[in-house]
């Protein structure tokens, strides 16, 4: 029944880092939705993929506790899909979060911590003549800690395998016939069970990312 | 059983129907009503019954929108069949408002989302959002559509049908038309062409091997289905769907449904069809649920003199599914939540809307995620025997076996087996389409 050791502590730097790779991220991402639509046919046709990357900030939660584990870090997806409407879209993806600074107290930053989803997403436009759509999606998760030690010795890495579930609202802002810029607001949420660690064991493990993402979309 | 027979006399009166719904598309009054739900769900629990955990307030929005979700510890009951009933409501808001199905489904997942951060004091509860959003699609869908059956504005006795259909679909009742608005029309799921019924009531015994004990029970089995895979090309989520419900000593010991989520749009002898399932089984001897969503092939086999062979096969993958075992849980909850996957084959031999003999086989695995640190393996099969002893009147005989193994990363295993008899009169009433040839029972998965 143990819970999670306290709240991550990071360094100033990281952080003011961090934040300011949120902040041009939003910057983008508000300067794509800027030029409003110019009434092209907004989403994709066919087969479509889609990759990309970004932020993201981890909250780590645990059953028992009320403490949570939260750090910044950086995460990637590929998403592929067809078309089931004009509006409707049906995808798989592949989204993984890193990072290498976790700690599970104060001025620790000796943990990694690593989330991979893979789900099946239904993104949605609901105006035919924008790009802004909203995404939702299940399947599953992996999430692993690796851990070093206290005291030094060898990094012990504990993984954990579950449920996953994606939500987000996201814009497509054409560059070409072929090729689009999309931003994404979007979260996912990961439960991963039981994560057994050196220092702590963390029961019903849930890791909940929220990121802000830049891709390139081929439609 | 008058109120049960009501779908038959109402498919009977088919003429009234339009091909369009009786209400158009109205999103905002969806959300709207399902906030308005929500905050008299919250109400009536904090002032009525007295719950502490609904009150909530902005001290407790701001820890859960800081902190985030959590697994909860209620009961097997609240958790997967009270929070799916509560995910209906939400859904149907949006259905009896002119949404589609696919346009009501992010009504129930909002309806959900917000409950879980603001309706109650305790964290929000992944285990809730999952059974509450999908499991509300799931009933929310068939009992939006068995609620349309049953009401009929063409019919005498409009009040009785009333009755019968608002346990089912009560926000169809809010939101269908009134007053000036009122239309002698019916919406287009009130008559699904294909539709049978069957009851099973009788005793039910079951054996606890570990313990060593059987009991047996007076039990009722209702087995409903609503349209018909080969006779009706795909049109709509949930236009064919099955279902069974079990009434024995806990009330609803079993509530099993299957509808299709997409298939042909032509008639087929083999369908490949994806469906979205609904388990629940809450008896004395075990518990297993959760939301899935399965695809796989189902072949109808036309057979000398009128009989019928019928065969699915499917691969399933479990969103979110829920079972108890000795080792499992987490605080005061004694079962384990998590996702997983497994396969299931049926076959059914029957002929004029009799199934004299169906044989079924199960298996699933659910890797808990809350609880104990286990693998569940489960296994469900048995065959059922029908014998007419007149137009509508049978004796039915199931034999069945629950099977399971949880597999513990810090605990022995353990194997338990439930087997189960049940000894039947069966009564049964079919419909079906006017055009159409009866070439298929249908029955409960």
């Amino acid at each position: 029944m143990a819970a999670l050791g306290g709240a991550a502590g990071h360094g100033h730097g990281a952080m003011t880092t961090t934040l300011r790779r949120i902040s041009t991220a939003l910057a983008l991402l508000a300067g794509l939705l800027a030029p409003h639509a110019q009434g092209q046919r907004p989403h994709r046709a066919g087969l479509w993929i889609e990759t990309g990357g970004g932020v993201g900030y981890v909250r780590i939660a645990s059953s028992g506790s009320t403490t949570v584990t939260s750090a910044p870090g950086s995460v990637s997806y590929l998403r592929f899909g067809v078309l089931l409407s004009d509006k409707v879209l049906l995808g798989v993806e592949n989204f993984g979060f890193v990072d290498d600074m976790l700690g599970f107290f104060r001025g620790d930053t000796s943990s990694v911590a690593e989330t991979w989803s893979f789900t099946v997403v239904v993104l949605w436009y609901p105006w035919r003549s924008s790009g802004l759509f909203a995404k939702a999606g299940v399947g599953a998760s992996q999430g692993t800690l690796t851990v070093t030690p206290p005291g030094g010795g060898s990094p012990v890495t504990a993984t954990g395998t579950g449920v996953g579930l994606t939500f987000g609202l996201g814009y497509d802002r054409k560059i070409s016939r072929k090729l689009a810029l999309t931003g994404c607001l979007c979260a996912d949420i990961a439960g991963i069970g039981d994560v057994v660690l050196p220092t702590t064991r963390i029961d019903d493990m849930i890791a909940s990312i929220y990121h802000v993402t830049i891709g390139l979309t081929i439609r | 059983m008058a109120v049960l027979t009501i779908p038959f006399i109402a498919a009977a009166q088919s003429d009234s129907t339009p091909a369009t719904p009786l209400v158009t598309g109205r999103p905002l009054r969806a959300v709207t009503q399902t906030v308005i739900l929500n905050v008299a769900v919250n109400r009536a629990d904090a002032w009525v019954f007295g719950q502490d955990w609904a009150y909530s307030g902005t001290r407790t929005w701001g820890r859960n929108l800081r902190v985030g979700w959590e697994w909860d510890e209620d009961q097997f009951g609240t958790n997967l069949m009270m929070h799916p009933y509560h995910g209906g409501l939400y859904f149907n808001a949006a259905r009896s408002n002119g949404l589609s199905f696919w346009e009501a489904a992010p009504v129930a997942f909002l309806g959900s989302w917000t409950w879980e951060y603001f309706g109650e004091k305790d964290r929000p509860s992944l285990n809730d959002f999952f059974m509450t959003s999908f499991g509300g699609i799931a009933l929310g869908e068939m009992f939006h559509r068995l609620g349309a059956t049953i009401r009929d504005n063409g019919a005498p006795h409009r009040t009785l049908r009333e009755i019968a259909a608002f346990p089912l679909d009560p926000m169809g009742w809010v939101n269908r038309p009134r007053g000036r608005n009122a239309t002698l029309a019916n919406p287009p799921e009130h008559a699904p062409g294909a539709l049978s019924l069957r009851l099973h009531g009788g005793a039910r015994f079951v054996v606890d091997s570990r313990l060593h004990m059987s009991s047996g029970t007076p039990t009722l089995i209702v087995d409903f289905g609503y349209g018909d895979q080969f006779l009706q090309p795909y049109r709509a989520p949930f236009d064919a769907f099955r279902l069974r419900a079990v009434l024995g000593d806990r009330g609803l010991n079993a509530l099993r449904a299957s509808g299709r989520l997409y298939g042909p749009r032509t008639r087929r002898q083999h369908l490949f069809l994806v469906n979205q399932r609904f388990d629940y089984v809450n008896n004395a001897a075990y518990r297993v649920g959760g939301q899935s969503i399965e695809g796989g092939l189902e072949s109808h086999w036309p057979l000398p003199s009128g009989w019928q062979l019928r065969t699915e096969a499917y691969l399933d993958a479990i969103l979110m599914g829920g079972v108890d075992a000795t080792t499992a849980g987490f605080g005061k909850r004694n079962y384990d939540f998590g996702p997983g996957g497994g396969a299931r084959f049926r076959m059914e031999f029957g002929r004029r809307g009799w199934t004299y003999f169906a044989f079924s086989a199960e298996g699933d695995y659910i890797h808990a995620v809350s609880g104990a640190t286990a693998d569940h393996f489960l296994g469900y099969g048995g065959f059922e025997v029908t014998l007419p002893l007149g137009t509508s009147i049978g004796l039915g005989i199931h034999n069945t076996t629950f099977l399971r193994r949880s597999v513990n990363s810090d605990r022995p295993d353990e194997i338990r087996r439930f087997p189960e008899l049940r000894i039947f009169l069966t009564w049964t009433q079919v419909t079906w389409p006017r055009s159409g040839v009866p070439q298929a029972t249908a029955t409960a998965p």
